[in-house]
């Protein structure tokens, strides 16, 4: 088959989409043309006093049911065409639209009075439409074509070779044999016609260097972003290795691998252990982040929520319990329509959250997760009775590295990575994190938070 | 009493993992790069080898845990990692990675002690 297809746009799926859209854009349009052709034909009269003879008007109206009827096949075709260059693909569409329309509108012109027609304008439409998606040898070849036709009907009327279409009403008398409008009509429209052609696959042309050089800048944009990315995990990771070690030794003081310990000493490595464990926190989170920026593709299988819940859930228990606070989990889902997505990282974001729900909660609190689903998506909500989250901080709270202003005074240790790493997630599963504070488990005491995250179901189940 | 090798190019990890498992009771030899790792568990054939993942190159650890199945070496290994479940690397025993447990650093003594007493009693048994 032909291959109509630029060299740049082998790869790219916008250019299908846009051709794709274009034709749908047509056929809709070319729906309108039918309906005024048949207006004109019906209710010629409207139009200036113009009366059409029986002749012109069976004619037009078999070239405006041809329309349609061709129209239809087009609109009904475009369905099932593929993006590949190498078969009848919706640039070839292009290219059969293109044709049928000239040829329509060359007898359309020719029937509403060939040199006198004032719809011999639309071939210019033709022409600009043509140069935009069109290669340029395609529309010179349309051009000529055009121009050589239109040539031989008003060269066969002015030696009346071929019978002239006049439009009773319109003009007071013919013009088709008056030699110096003939030749004026005619030189005008060829020299219109090439001088559209030029400009419109000029400015084409332009135009697909141009958004080539912003791909091509983008791309450069991405490998830099990943190069950074790589650097810095490089970095975080070597970071993470002397802490490790530090780590290791606090763990075996503190166990009395090395003999008892004063009581005051024990104490501060404690509190030693417990800053180490927040920065080796910190660098996990931040090594997920990179990892998850430089992955283009993640893992895309159907997930059971109820087991990554029941995961995450037995993870964050050992805090819940240290603490006093109570888990209830309450699953409200009847149809349990799978989500498509990567385990590990769902259970990432849920632990996440769990997690937080518990930290900044007081002794003896309460966390309360509710699995619910509308009719196209899956909804997790935690909600608890902890400090809550101030009204200023709450649009910041996705930020990394950003901490609530009301943590310090609470005492908690973290690295404020938390939130944003989970909203990467959800976001990756094309789904919604919304936070509210305070949450409907509110007391006296405590406002509490709400997070509500918002998972959209797969498609061909619903 | 069991003897353990651990090679790991970190000499506090290697300490503090020593330290440990010495005072359980272990007999440890350690080595600091692949090369001398493999010479002690060849000349002195440990009942388990604990092993860095990464040394000198990102999966050096990885080779030489093929190197030893490949010398017919049916000794547990432990792998040490650092980056491992929190980042989403499941590793899992394998023909690539011809490892019987993992350890994520930083090391607590209760899981290295209880995976290593595990380990043992199952290779003993056999």
């Amino acid at each position: 088959m032909f291959n109509l297809v630029p060299l740049w746009a082998k790869h790219y799926e916008e250019f299908w989409l846009t051709i794709r859209k274009r034709n749908l854009w047509f056929i809709k349009l070319r729906y309108g043309a039918v309906a005024m052709l048949l207006f004109f034909i019906v209710f010629p009269k409207y139009f200036l006093g113009i009366v059409l003879g029986s002749t012109q008007q069976t004619a037009l109206l078999i070239i405006t049911f041809s329309i349609l009827i061709y129209n239809l096949i087009f609109h009904y075709l475009r369905q099932f065409l593929k993006h590949d260059a190498d078969k009848f693909n919706p640039l070839h569409l292009s290219v059969l639209q293109m044709i049928s329309d000239l040829i329509a509108l060359m007898l359309v012109v020719y029937f509403t009075g060939s040199v006198e027609s004032p719809l011999l304008l639309f071939f210019v439409i033709h022409m600009i439409v043509g140069s935009l998606i069109l290669p340029g040898f395609i529309v010179y070849t349309f051009a000529v074509i055009i121009v050589l036709v239109f040539w031989g009907i008003t060269v066969g009327e002015y030696y009346s070779i071929i019978p002239h279409y006049h439009i009773t009403g319109f003009l007071s008398y013919p013009l088709h044999q008056q030699f110096n409008y003939v030749l004026a009509i005619n030189a005008s429209f060829e020299f219109l016609i090439f001088l559209i052609v030029l400009i419109a696959n000029r400015m084409a042309n332009q135009l697909y260097v141009r958004e080539q050089q912003l791909l091509e800048s983008i791309d450069k944009i991405n490998a830099a972003e990943k190069e950074k990315q790589k650097y810095i995990s490089g970095i975080v990771h070597e970071i993470k290795t002397p802490l490790a070690a530090v780590h290791s030794y606090l763990d075996l003081v503190l166990q009395k691998f090395l003999g008892p310990l004063d009581e005051v000493v024990e104490e501060k490595l404690i509190r030693a252990r417990r800053r180490s464990e927040e920065a080796i926190e910190l660098i996990n989170n931040v090594l997920k982040i990179s990892k998850l920026k430089l992955e283009d593709s993640f893992n895309q299988e159907e997930v059971d929520i109820a087991s990554i819940l029941a995961r995450a859930i037995k993870v964050a228990k050992v805090n819940a319990d240290a603490k006093g606070v109570k888990l209830s989990l309450n699953n409200r889902r009847k149809n349990k329509y799978k989500i498509l997505g990567d385990p590990f990282l769902l259970q990432i974001a849920l632990s996440n959250i769990i997690s937080n729900a518990i930290k900044y909660n007081h002794m003896d609190g309460l966390v309360e997760i509710n699995v619910e689903e509308d009719d196209e998506n899956l909804i997790v909500k935690v909600c608890d009775t902890g400090i809550g989250i101030p009204k200023e901080d709450l649009q910041n709270i996705f930020t990394d590295f950003y901490r609530a202003s009301n943590i310090k005074q609470f005492g908690a240790e973290g690295s404020g990575l938390g939130l944003s790493v989970v909203k990467q997630i959800v976001e990756r599963h094309n789904g919604t994190i919304d936070i509210q504070s305070p949450s409907h488990l509110a007391t006296n005491k405590y406002p509490g938070t709400c997070v509500k995250i918002t998972l959209p179901f797969l498609k061909k189940q619903i | 009493m069991a003897k353990i090798a651990i090679i790991d190019d970190d000499p506090d990890i290697v300490d503090a993992s020593s330290l440990v498992l010495q005072s359980k009771g272990y007999d440890v030899i350690t080595a600091s790069n692949p090369t001398d790792g493999y010479k002690i568990v060849m000349e002195q054939n440990p009942d388990l080898i604990i092993l860095d993942v990464m040394m000198i190159e990102p999966d050096d650890g990885f080779f030489l845990a093929q190197k030893f199945r490949k010398m017919n070496i049916d000794t547990p290994i432990i792998m040490y990692t650092s980056v491992s479940k929190s980042l989403g690397m499941e590793f899992g025993a394998s023909e690539m990675v011809p490892v019987d447990d993992f350890v994520e650093k930083p090391i607590s003594p209760e899981t290295l002690v209880d995976k290593v007493e595990k380990l043992l009693a199952i290779h003993l048994k056999e």
